[in-house]
């Protein structure tokens, strides 16, 4: 009885020996690396999640699989979501993406669920890994995104809190020129909390009481503690912002308080191009936005990305948020249609994300690099193809997703009662 | 069979005694006119028509205004200016039976936001072209799109939400010289969440499902009433006629009882698959008929009813999440309703929104893609009656446009790629045979909100 215990437990030791050190072969693939303008074709070679072997010389692996004609990506790295922390968005009992109480310190990254159908439905659509942010707090600086994996695991690969958002531009109420008073206000105070200060919450709480914006906006020693991370941790800070002068007063803003700025929406930024180059501030767009949508925006333009591009401008792209992030791919095909570089389009969904915003070992195909990559039926631009394998971690991961059980629950075997098929 | 036939007749007699009755010139009649016509022939293009048909390396001849030929080596003249469409493809204009351009116009803000009156549940009295604000600069975009006609509705917050309208895609100064000539009315219905939501936050009917429905029925029954007061007085003679009153007109009980005239479509915003079946039920019982469920995310779950009813669907490719009525999305839902009853289905790729409008090509190439996935056999050319014919149909101006029939009008694009990819861009627009927008040359319309208002001296997006 004992020796049989003991011969089953290795039997399983060895199992999981064998799939951890099986190394898989992509062959013949047109690579896209994420950082060339041009393809190559080559072979990658994979093993223990991590990419072994670039090469256009032939490799062999345990698992060869042939992707003679087919594109091969990085996994996309979405950058800018709500995935794992809404599940239907008119449902505000499935969103955790608000805070009363924090201002600045709110970070969204213990709400995030793994389980939700949109992790399964992005992965599907090739992405891979996305950085997701809260809705704005009532400061205009404030909130913390972070980054995660999309292999559904519960066991969470994260980046927590690696992003700080604000938003600078027309408001109902009061001027945007009280607001980047107030955004200059915080970050002069940040910018006087020290090492030792945020070691102590009672010295945090004697700072607030001493500071006349700290006090006025009842900021919370977690909320000290993220902006010192802002100031001192070179963490990247979203700002939202789209009307060229506003655009212009936040890169005066960068300069005397050494942010590491990006900014989002920026659908004037084309204006103000040579000034971001300068400044060397990277940009969210979405490609497919051309829409006046409020006098802020008077410049939306289709070809956005395509003189961005042109400018020297580090471009990454948004969509919608949450469930139809998949647009994004249609939006680069969009992009290059109206004369952006299809490198530069595949660039702005993988290494210029991971570059960013400091991700380390994602969004470009090199050796020692994580293995998230895609290998797409067709152009993975066309919004018409689909992923026909979707790597993460090494893994190759299933893309069943809720929706292709109803297509199929209604597509076959339809002589059952739907509620009796599969 | 022949029940059916006599009802058929009386019907039509109705209609006809109505019309004679509201003798009185209607208002807001179609005052448009054609721009001077672009006499055309497109050599050698490759060809979707709209009807389900692919042609390859043919010519097409527009005149007048109108389709006049398409064929192998159609003889040219010096009338005609020559468009050499080697490569390229061309395809009818594309319709989008739902649109909200003009009553939610750019910028969004509040003084423009006019596409729901929503302070009671049932206001059949509103039509949307009284909201359109003509200088709305969405509507070149969507020109560039390839649109060159649409269908604009009150939004959803209504159950009844008011008259729709279909215009050309050439801005004008005035909605009636946009309006579609011959275009019907539609009247907008909206199901599930949104009534439900608007006036249960209110405290006041709808808050649930239940009440939806009954605030349906409810309406139709005031309808049916005023009709048959209506449809008394006209049958009294003209002395009777002199003696008595006649009933007073009430501007929303003359849109409902159109709809029963059927004269006016139902375009029926509804998600869900029970109750798309219930709102067939109610129009059986009300005998009126449904033109097009709009969004119906769960319509392949009831694919074989609407074709049986024949009732088109108007649905996304692939959004689905951003409410609970939207989250059983499978992208092969235009797909399914297409091919539902051997293929008899009615399907609509809509964009309701002002971005999706100008890619409703790419759309349907999504839609179809994932219906072949789904193991359908659809071509390309079916596909784009998605865009082209179906929703012309279902506004019901397929007689005039939605395909490239000879003597239809010649509302045309000239595509630079094969439109069903991301990368073909609506090179050149025509709408009733006037070139209304030319990449190449630069000829685009701009709205009078465009003009000068960054730089004084340009266009908005002029660079």
């Amino acid at each position: 009885m004992k020796c049989k215990t003991i011969l089953f437990a290795m039997v399983i030791l060895l199992n999981i020996n064998f799939i951890e050190s099986q190394s898989v072969v992509i062959k013949n693939a047109t690579i896209y690396d994420g950082i060339s303008d041009e393809p190559f074709v080559g072979n990658i070679l994979f093993e223990d999640g991590i990419i072994k072997k670039v090469s256009s010389t032939l490799v062999q692996g345990d698992i060869s699989i042939d992707a003679t004609g087919k594109i091969v990506t990085p996994g996309f790295i979405a950058a800018d979501t709500e995935i794992g922390i809404v599940e239907i968005g008119a449902l505000s009992t499935t969103r955790d993406d608000g805070s009363d109480i924090y201002k600045i310190g709110f970070s969204i990254h213990d709400a995030f669920n793994p389980n939700s159908t949109l992790v399964p439905w992005n992965r599907a659509n090739g992405i891979t890994s996305a950085i997701t942010l809260p809705r704005n707090t009532s400061s205009p600086i404030g909130g913390l995104g972070s980054y995660f994996v999309l292999d559904g695991s519960l066991n969470i690969t994260s980046n927590r809190d690696m992003v700080m958002i604000g938003r600078l531009g027309a408001s109902n109420s009061s001027s945007r020129s009280e607001t980047l008073s107030v955004m200059d206000d915080i970050l002069s105070f940040a910018s006087s909390i020290t090492g030792k200060d945020i070691k102590s919450n009672s010295d945090l709480n004697a700072l607030i009481e001493n500071s006349a914006v700290a006090s006025y906006m009842e900021l919370m020693p977690r909320d000290l503690k993220a902006l010192y991370s802002l100031m001192n941790e070179n963490l990247p800070l979203i700002i939202k912002a789209n009307r060229a002068s506003d655009i212009l007063k936040l890169i005066e803003l960068k300069k005397k308080y050494k942010l590491n700025l990006i900014i989002m929406g920026a659908q004037e930024s084309a204006l103000v191009s040579e000034s971001l180059a300068k400044n060397n501030i990277p940009l969210i767009v979405n490609p497919i936005n051309n829409i006046p949508n409020s006098f802020d925006e008077l410049a939306s333009n289709i070809n956005l990305s395509s003189r961005l591009e042109k400018s020297g401008i580090k471009l990454m792209f948004n969509t919608s948020r949450a469930h139809n992030y998949h647009l994004i791919r249609q939006g680069a095909g969009i992009a290059v249609a109206n004369g952006m570089t299809y490198g530069g389009a595949i660039r702005s969904i993988t290494s210029n994300v991971a570059e960013s915003f400091n991700i380390k070992g994602r969004g470009v195909i090199k050796q020692g690099n994580i293995a998230d990559l895609v290998i797409w039926e067709a152009d993975p631009l066309e919004p018409s193809s689909m992923p026909e394998k979707v790597y993460i971690n090494g893994v190759d991961v299933d893309l069943t997703t809720r929706s292709s059980r109803l297509r199929d629950r209604y597509t076959k075997n339809l002589e059952k009662p739907n509620t009796y098929r599969n | 069979m022949h029940i059916k036939k006599n009802k058929l007749i009386l019907f039509i007699i109705l209609i006809s005694i109505t019309d004679f009755s509201f003798a009185e010139k209607a208002p807001f009649e179609s005052t448009y006119e054609a721009l001077p016509p672009t006499n055309t022939i497109f050599r050698n293009a490759n060809v979707y028509d709209g009807e389900g048909n692919e042609f390859s390396e043919i010519d097409l001849l527009i005149k007048d205004g109108k389709i006049i030929a398409m064929g192998s080596d159609l003889p040219g003249s010096s009338e005609f200016i020559e468009v050499d469409a080697t490569g390229k493809w061309i395809t009818p204009g594309i319709i989008d039976i739902h649109s909200h351009m003009g009553v939610y116009s750019a910028p969004s803000v509040t003084t423009s936001s006019d596409g729901n009156e929503s302070t009671s549940p049932v206001t059949a009295d509103v039509w949307a072209e009284h909201s359109i604000w003509v200088q709305d600069p969405q509507f070149a975009l969507a020109l560039k799109g390839g649109v060159t006609a649409f269908h604009v509705l009150p939004g959803s917050a209504n159950l009844i939400g008011g008259r729709g309208v279909t215009a050309k895609n050439l801005q004008r100064n005035t909605i009636n010289s946009m309006k579609f000539p011959d275009a019907p009315h539609s009247l907008k219905m909206a199901c599930g969440e949104n009534p439900k939501r608007v006036y249960g936050n209110r405290s006041q009917a709808p808050s649930t499902r239940m009440g939806n429905i009954a605030g349906y029925r409810k309406s139709w029954i005031r309808a049916e009433a005023y009709l048959s007061r209506l449809d008394e007085y006209e049958a009294k003679s003209d002395d009777a006629k002199e003696l008595g009153y006649k009933p007073q007109r009430d501007l929303e009980l003359d849109t409902l009882a159109g709809v029963l005239r059927g004269e006016i479509l139902i375009q029926n915003h509804c998600y869900r698959a029970e109750e798309m079946a219930m709102m067939i039920d109610i129009a059986k019982e009300f005998n009126y008929k449904i033109t097009t469920f709009h969004h119906a995310v769960e319509a392949y779950k009831i694919a074989d009813l609407l074709a049986d009813n024949n009732i088109c669907a108007a649905m996304w490719a692939d959004w689905w999440g951003f409410k609970h009525e939207a989250y059983d999305m499978v992208q092969a839902n235009v797909a399914i309703v297409d091919q539902a009853r051997n293929g008899t289905g009615c399907a609509i790729v809509h964009s309701d929104d002002e971005i999706g409008i100008q890619h409703l090509n790419q759309e349907a190439s999504k839609a179809l893609s994932a219906g072949l996935k789904a193991g359908f056999n659809i071509s390309k050319a079916r596909a784009m009656k998605w865009i082209t014919s179906n929703p012309a149909k279902a506004s019901g101006i397929y007689d005039q446009t939605g395909s490239l029939k000879v003597g239809k009008n010649a509302d045309v694009v000239l595509w630079s790629k094969n439109p069903f990819s991301v990368y073909a861009l609506a090179e050149k627009v025509y709408i009733d045979g006037a070139l209304a927008f030319d990449r190449n040359s630069g000829l685009e319309p701009s709205s009078d909100f465009d003009i000068g208002i960054l730089n004084p001296n340009k266009n908005r997006i002029q660079e």
